[in-house]
């Protein structure tokens, strides 16, 4: 056991059978908590006929209702202003406000205690410390402070590991790139969109090559990429620069990391979450790695406004080996390979727009921007997609590999659009390059 | 800190820590700065609870 290694060398390495009594044992404490101090919980178990009492194995778990985010926006029409009835705590306890970013309908308020922060900023220490971040570490965040909670605790915990934290607010891209030139910042946490569009302005804006720059290191999160294997490519080769991807979310918290050994999968933090896989056609829930499913998730030590088996729609897999690292902590392949909500059928097909991503950003000629438009020509379904051709690199060069390898990952075909270098949008955050129009035209007949 | 073996141990002073900064937290109701500091060192001790008490109060561990 190796206090350099594992931010907590007795969780990290506890067998996966004892995790599981902490699991449960966890569980059962945030579920009478929540019981007993929210309306909101004591209605939904009572609906369904349990109390914490019932909850007598680890197989039992699955019988508590889950928490839809839909669930969370009727909360917050109720007392107490604006969290609503699923608050466990005296309203003058919340000494922090953040709000989910609204990708997916309204916003939802988060509460939390300055004891949930403490939290949030341990369970990123997980987080950074697997990466590699040490007290030696000048991190730089480029990230706008604000209402989101996007890198707030990344700042908290790079504080908490003992590192020195350049906050990179309000600069706009240039003056960043400057900042992290003049501080030999070591490492960075960003969007994976955000992380190729600073490379892009630093070399084709301001004749700097980012390799050639101090970071050392490169924390994700909020988007897929830094798990699709070519996008993490472009990334590291861009920067000179170890890139790792970590998921988290308003409501749920950091629960997943890549670990320095980079094995192609996020561990899952089983010591502070509670993850279960649910099978998208049946609802079971699958134990054997390799098949896919959506994620329910429990954070075991969220205060203020619970996470219990949560319906957060991510789309997982168990993977069946362990990680070199020696963390017991399970392994999700691939990192968070979609959105249940996102994967779509098109002409018959299962379609993830992660899998677009890979091949785009696999081929040296195109740019890092695209866009994907499903919509109907007639009753058929059709998807263009957009994208850029690098300068003095012709269509002609790439249209076959480009074909090729889409027709291969995803077992479609594609209208393809062409376009100059930089001429489709910039994101600065989560990029919104995926566009179902065939949802648009159903939602429309609805209203009708 | 050295030596793991002995968690029951360590855990014995986080749990010490814990009770004085509680009867601080409670006895200084008058003195915010004193409350609320205890109050706020309070949750920094929560972390030391999940990160070591829980495993020696659920007896998970095996040394």
């Amino acid at each position: 056991m190796s206090g350099q290694e594992y931010w907590n060398p007795v969780l990290e390495t506890m067998p996966l059978e004892r995790l599981k009594v902490l699991q449960f044992k966890k569980f059962k404490r945030i579920l009478n908590w929540a019981y007993t101090r929210s309306k909101f919980h004591k209605a939904l178990y009572d609906a369904a006929g349990l109390t914490p009492d019932d909850i007598r194995t680890f197989d039992d778990i699955k019988k508590i209702p889950k928490v839809e985010k839909s669930m969370m926006r009727g909360i917050q029409n109720k007392d107490p202003f604006p969290y609503g009835d699923a608050l466990c705590v005296p309203l003058e306890e919340v000494s922090a406000f953040r709000q989910t970013s609204g990708t997916t309908g309204q916003p939802v308020y988060q509460p939390d205690t300055w004891q949930d922060w403490e939290w949030w900023s341990e369970c990123w220490s997980f987080v950074l410390w697997a990466q590699g971040y040490r007290p030696k570490d000048r991190v730089f965040i480029p990230f706008g402070y604000n209402i989101f909670v996007a890198f707030w605790a990344g700042h908290y915990a790079a504080e908490k590991l003992g590192c020195e934290v350049v906050p990179g607010g309000v600069l706009d891209t240039q003056s960043r790139i400057l900042k992290i030139q003049e501080l030999n910042a070591t490492a960075m946490m960003a969007t994976p969109t955000y992380v190729l569009r600073m490379a892009d302005v630093a070399k084709n804006k301001m004749g700097i090559d980012p390799a050639t720059l101090s970071i050392n290191k490169i924390t994700c999160a909020g988007e897929p990429g830094a798990g699709i294997p070519s996008t993490k490519k472009r990334m590291e080769d861009a920067w000179g620069a170890k890139v790792f991807d970590h998921s988290g979310a308003t409501e749920i918290g950091a629960w997943s990391y890549e670990c320095n050994k980079q094995p192609c999968g996020m561990h899952v933090n089983e010591a502070m979450f509670l993850v279960e896989i649910e099978d998208l056609n049946t609802g079971e829930i699958i134990e054997e790695p390799g098949r896919k499913g959506k994620m329910i998730i429990t954070a075991l030590d969220r205060t203020a406004q619970p996470c219990i088996r949560f319906d957060s729609k991510d789309v997982i897999e168990w993977d069946s080996q362990p990680c070199s690292c020696g963390r017991s902590f399970r392994l999700i392949r691939g990192g968070v390979i979609g959105r249940a909500d996102d994967i779509t059928k098109v002409k018959g097909v299962l379609l993830s727009p992660g899998s677009i991503e890979e091949v785009v950003r696999s081929i040296d000629g195109l740019g890092d921007e695209f866009e994907v438009i499903v919509d109907k020509q007639g009753d058929i379904d059709r998807i263009k997609l957009k994208v850029e051709l690098m300068p003095e690199v012709t269509k002609l060069s790439i249209e076959t590999t480009l074909k090729d390898q889409l027709r291969l990952k995803t077992n479609l075909g594609y209208q393809i659009e062409y376009y100059d270098y930089g001429s489709l949008p910039r994101y600065e955050v989560k990029a919104k390059r995926f566009k179902d129009l065939r949802k648009k035209d159903i939602e429309k007949e609805c209203r009708l | 800190m050295k030596n793991f073996s002995n968690l029951n141990e360590v855990n014995d002073k986080i749990l010490k820590i814990k009770q004085l900064l509680t009867e601080l937290e409670t006895q200084a109701e008058q003195f915010p700065a004193l409350s609320r500091n205890s109050k706020r060192a309070l949750a920094s001790i929560k972390m030391l609870e999940l990160n070591l008490t829980d495993i020696v109060a659920f007896d998970l561990n095996d040394s």
